[in-house]
């Protein structure tokens, strides 16, 4: 035995059994289309059925919001006279004329670009860690969990607090290895990455939690068979747990992309009206900003269309990267 | 609401079906209400960013109950909600077709919600109103000749001062100047090795823009002339000179100090000697540190240069040009801004009563930040005045902040903010 | 268990407590243990640490939370912090609501999203992948811009709150549970986290299911379902506790304050011209102990014995 099998037998598992050829049965277009066909009708049937609750709320509560936004993205919606006219591409031209709107792009990207691959490296870390029987785990995933649970507005006024220039915890740590802290919040420098900090923070928990349950869903005899074949930690790390992981992989990443473009609370909460000299306005406020403070609801939805077009690229780029294989069968 | 379909088709945009179904939807749901009501009996619906704590809940439901007995037949349903919450709750309402009768908003929303028909005249001359205000406070709620809102409460930006800090220096009285203020300021600022352990004077602890606007008037500048921006003047640049003077040139507060909404303002804790703030600082004093109240520690003081100013901001009581009930609405925007309900809202809120009959009560009197600015009233000054006020004024803080960054010089930032403004209006007209 | 093995090895042999305390496994063999615990509890202590603070903040006084230089813990412990914040806001009515609407978002969420999700991942049909794309899509448009027409939606449902069958005159579901609970009731999120479960679900269990002659949907029901009890455990965990954290969506669509909900109330210590501190942190504490203890008791389901849940 070598631990070559070790890992072909993970190979097959990667793409679970639904694309194990050798097993008969497992093949839904192969060799036995009569039976194919009566149960791919009742299939699709119950296909149908299944969807249609989440199909029609979806298209109602979601799905209108959202081609209403398409649609006003190119009128000059007044929400407050009530009067809609269409203006073709002014909006499109009028925000991307607004350097703070442009910035709001940029400071959103390399928010999300920090963010997301570092709190996912750490959950990924701590869901491997935590995925063991010890009585303290409880007590230690609920630590993990916990700023995902708290009321964003309360304990993001804590880390203002802690990020306080002369007082706070964080300048105070510093001092003590000699460092003499920034501002934080205050200052335009260093707003984004303070705001980056605690959003890494808050978005551990709840990526931890998909890993968490994803490794339990993983089948045990692979490692079984890579243990007996004494492949090194490592190896089983990379050649059998992550590529298991890729279903929750491509969801987590979609997920915390979206959440990171639309972020808002947190940093609502810590740099309020933009940040130090608009250094933390991200789209999410841009849009905020637009729609209710300005009441320029057309400017709003071609801001969020702007939005929408950014999070579908990323989109398929994940899912070039990572979720190919999860395609439906 | 009315959707052009017609432009929509002629692109050809992929998804017009459903576009349409959007529209018609959208078109459908912004139908008017039914006709409901009449004669001297009202349903009035009542939106409030004022009330919403569990202790104004309880002082409106009792005001209301007054209310009623002289105006039997009118009920008034309240929603409570919160100032930062205000504007979803008047944007959803308003496209709704369903807006309140009565609504109480800022000092800057009148103009724009007037331009866009959402609020209606209350009929009120100004001489009649200054039977019951300061003239100063009247000014927000009249736009073009109309009267569209009455004052509840206002709230104020003033000089306050450190009497102890002061004292300890060797000075007797506050600055009667902003030169004055300067030249205090660097004296009374401490630097251990180089750290800032007290800034002379605190420019840092409230709303960027509500600081520079008291400065700006006092050095004799305004906001807008003819309906134009003129808060590019030399007088405002000068203003915002002034500012960058305090942190950059003068070094007597360093960006970063403070910020709007820390925990306690550092004037509370010594660590700053004079500041541009808040009358409510008063309050925070008495619930944080009672002994500067006790021993009358605080005080305020006016920012004056080429004319005394203060800023006023408010909560004011409108009615909707929708209202089915015009007579009971206006009834209702009466009583909220009259001689009872004004100075008990302004209690509940710690801020000062729009009516001038309160200048001499116990509460006024007890607060001596509050009796400042009562005292002061006539130096009031208001932001806004154009419609497009709600969207300009979004911009001051990044065009302040880039001047007392260094990034660009006042002069600059303030042409640059006036050019935006410009624009804005400009697209709006 | 699988990854135990990665991190913690010889843990996974290790005997049953009871058994360990009797013939405690030599020093070599506890030291990774021991390491691993360091590095969990910093890293617990790391995210624990503003929330603890919030606690202490709770119960500090006025002048306490002025004081220069700040102490760290209180000098007097002012429990009437939390009787005095909960009567900033009828918090039981708030309290009441919130339950009742995370209920509803979590077993709605729950049923609609995992037939979605099942369907997506296990049954081919054409225009799969296009619903899936659409699901996605749903997720990509920021909340501001959603709710307005969302409100328009609410109260232009047709026949409820005096309205026609165009949806026109009334209230609609404004002001109602309906509005508080039907339009959150479902999540995309949910929908594609279920998907990706039931993704990697092996093939022969429905097949056998099939020959045993299951209809479809008891496979879903009976035989799939069960498989992704952790899936379950995430998505109602985490339906429960962004429904208990909403606060624009029923403030939005209430006017009455016998519907807001605790977020609401919390939002009431926050004042326009300064925060009431010591309160704010009260409540919210308050309203996060439910959620943790909710969190406390779900955590189990994420180990317990589904690593043998029929894949082997």
């Amino acid at each position: 035995m070598s631990s070559h099998q070790a890992v072909d037998t993970a190979r097959r598992h990667q793409k679970p059994v639904y694309r194990s050829t050798s097993l008969p049965t497992s093949s839904p277009r192969g060799d036995r289309p009569r039976r194919r066909r009566k149960f791919g009708h009742e299939r699709r049937r119950v296909a149908l059925l299944l969807l249609a609750p989440s199909v029609v709320h979806l298209v109602w509560w979601i799905g209108i919001p959202v081609v209403a936004t398409f649609v006003l993205a190119f009128t000059d919606y007044d929400i407050l006279a009530g009067t809609v006219s269409f203006n073709g591409l002014d909006n499109f031209q009028e925000i991307f004329g607004d350097p703070t709107w442009n910035s709001s792009i940029w400071h959103t990207v390399v928010f999300t670009f920090f963010t997301v691959p570092v709190a996912m490296a750490i959950a990924v870390v701590l869901a491997l860690l935590l995925n063991v029987k010890m009585r303290a785990a409880a007590w230690y995933r609920t630590a993990v969990f916990m700023p995902h649970v708290t009321a964003t507005v309360a304990i993001a006024l804590v880390w203002m607090w802690m990020f306080e220039p002369r007082l706070g915890v964080v300048n105070t740590m510093l001092s003590w290895v000699g460092i003499d802290g920034p501002a934080w919040l205050a200052d335009p420098d260093w707003a984004l990455f303070a705001v980056i900090v605690v959003s890494i923070w808050k978005g551990i928990g709840i990526k931890m939690l998909i890993y968490l349950a994803a490794l339990q869903a993983m089948p045990d005899d692979v490692y079984e068979a890579a243990r007996i074949d004494g492949a090194s930690q490592v190896r089983q790390f990379f050649s059998i747990t992550l590529p298991l992981l890729k279903p929750a992989t491509f969801f987590v990443l979609v997920v915390s992309i979206i959440d990171s473009f639309q972020a808002f609370d947190q940093l609502y909460v810590l740099t309020p009206d933009g940040g130090p000299g608009n250094s933390t306005t991200v789209m999410t406020y841009e849009i905020y900003r637009t729609a209710f403070k300005e009441f320029n609801m057309g400017a709003a939805c071609a801001q969020s269309v702007v939005l929408f077009v950014f999070l579908l690229v990323l989109m398929l780029i994940s899912r070039r990267l990572t979720g190919k294989e999860d395609d439906v069968r | 609401m009315r959707t052009h379909t017609s432009a929509l088709s002629r692109r050809r945009l992929l998804g017009l079906g459903a576009a349409a179904a959007a529209g018609a939807a959208l078109s459908a749901c912004g139908g008017p209400a039914p006709q409901q009501g009449g004669g001297g009996d009202a349903s009035l619906r009542l939106l409030t960013p004022i009330f919403d704590r569990a202790d104004g809940q309880k002082l409106l439901t009792s005001l209301l109950a007054d209310f009623k007995k002289d105006h039997p037949g009118v009920s008034v349903q309240v929603d409570y909600t919160e100032y930062g919450k205000l504007n979803e709750k008047l944007a959803t309402s308003i496209v709704g077709g369903q807006p309140y009768d009565v609504m109480l908003m800022g000092v800057g929303w009148i103009p724009p919600f007037v331009e866009k028909g959402v609020l209606a005249d209350l009929g009120t001359s100004r001489s009649e109103l200054e039977s019951t205000y300061n003239p100063r406070v009247v000014e927000p709620g009249i736009y073009e000749g109309g009267t569209y809102g009455r004052p509840i409460l206002l709230d104020t930006r003033i000089g306050i001062y450190r009497k102890d800090i002061l004292a300890e220096a060797g000075i007797g009285a506050p600055p009667k100047d902003m030169t004055e203020l300067m030249e205090m300021g660097k004296e009374l600022t401490v630097r251990e090795g180089g750290k800032l352990t007290r800034a002379g004077v605190d420019i840092l602890s409230n709303d960027l823009r509500q600081t520079y606007l008291p400065v700006m008037w006092a050095h004799g500048g305004d906001l807008f002339a003819d309906g134009k921006p003129v808060f590019d003047s030399d007088e405002a640049v000068e203003a915002l000179q002034w500012m960058v003077d305090v942190i950059r040139t003068e070094k007597i507060e360093d960006y970063g100090f403070t910020q709007k909404g820390a925990v306690v303002a550092p004037l509370i804790q010594g660590r700053a000697a004079m500041m541009i703030g808040h009358n409510d600082m008063w309050r925070q004093a008495s619930e944080s540190a009672p002994e500067l109240i006790e021993e009358d520690r605080i005080g305020g003081f006016m920012l004056n240069q080429r004319r005394p100013a203060l800023f006023q901001g408010g909560t004011l009581a409108t009615m909707s040009a929708k209202t089915k009930h015009p007579e009971q609405a206006k009834a209702l925007v009466e009583y909220l801004s009259g001689e009872k309900v004004s100075p008990q809202a302004a209690e509940q809120r710690g801020n000062i009563p729009a009516v001038l009959s309160a200048a001499d009560s116990e509460y006024v009197r007890g607060n001596k930040l509050i009796s400042f600015a009562v005292d002061n009233l006539d130096h009031a000054f208001s932001e806004g005045g154009v419609p497009a006020w709600l969207e300009i004024r979004e911009e001051f803080k990044p065009a302040l902040e880039s001047a007392l960054l260094g990034k660009s010089s006042p002069a600059d930032s303030l042409r640059g903010l006036a050019e935006t403004a410009e624009a804005i209006i400009a697209k709006g007209a | 268990m699988s990854a135990d093995q990665l991190s913690a090895p010889g843990t996974a042999q290790a005997p049953a407590p009871v058994a360990r305390r009797s013939a405690r496994p030599p020093l070599t063999r506890r030291l990774p243990r021991l390491a691993l615990h360091l590095v969990l509890i910093t890293v617990s202590l790391a995210m624990a640490v503003p929330f603890f603070w919030m606690i202490i903040t709770s119960l500090k006084t006025d002048p306490d939370l002025a004081s220069h230089p700040p102490g760290l813990l209180p000098r007097v412990w002012d429990w009437a912090n939390y009787p005095e914040a909960l009567e900033y806001a009828p918090f039981g009515t708030y309290f009441r609501n919130s339950l009742l609407i995370s209920i509803g978002h979590t077993a709605l969420n729950l049923v609609m999203a995992s037939m979605a999700g099942y369907a997506l991942a296990r049954i081919p049909f054409r225009g799969s992948t296009v619903v899936f794309m659409g699901v996605l899509a749903t997720m990509m448009i920021p909340t501001y811009t959603k709710i307005v027409p969302q409100y328009l939606i609410a109260k232009g449902v047709p026949f409820f709150g005096g309205n026609d069958y165009l949806g026109r005159g009334g209230h609609g579901w404004l002001d109602s549970w309906w509005g508080l609970i039907i339009p959150g009731a479902l999540t995309p999120f949910a929908i594609f986290l279920f998907r990706q479960f039931y993704l990697s679900l092996p093939r022969e269990l429905e097949e056998a299911a099939r020959i045993d002659g299951m209809g479809e949907f008891g496979i879903y029901a009976r035989v799939m379902t069960p498989l992704v009890k952790p899936a379950i455990a995430t998505v109602g965990l985490l339906t429960f506790e962004s429904s208990w954290n909403n606060f624009l969506w029923p403030l939005i669509i209430t006017s009455d304050t016998e519907l807001r909900v605790i977020q609401v109330g919390l939002s009431a210590f926050q004042q326009a011209d300064q925060n009431a501190w010591a309160y704010l942190m009260a409540g919210t504490t308050l309203a996060t102990v439910p959620m943790v203890a909710l969190f406390l008791l779900a955590q189990r389901y994420f180990v317990q014995g589904f690593a043998n849940s029929g894949i082997k």
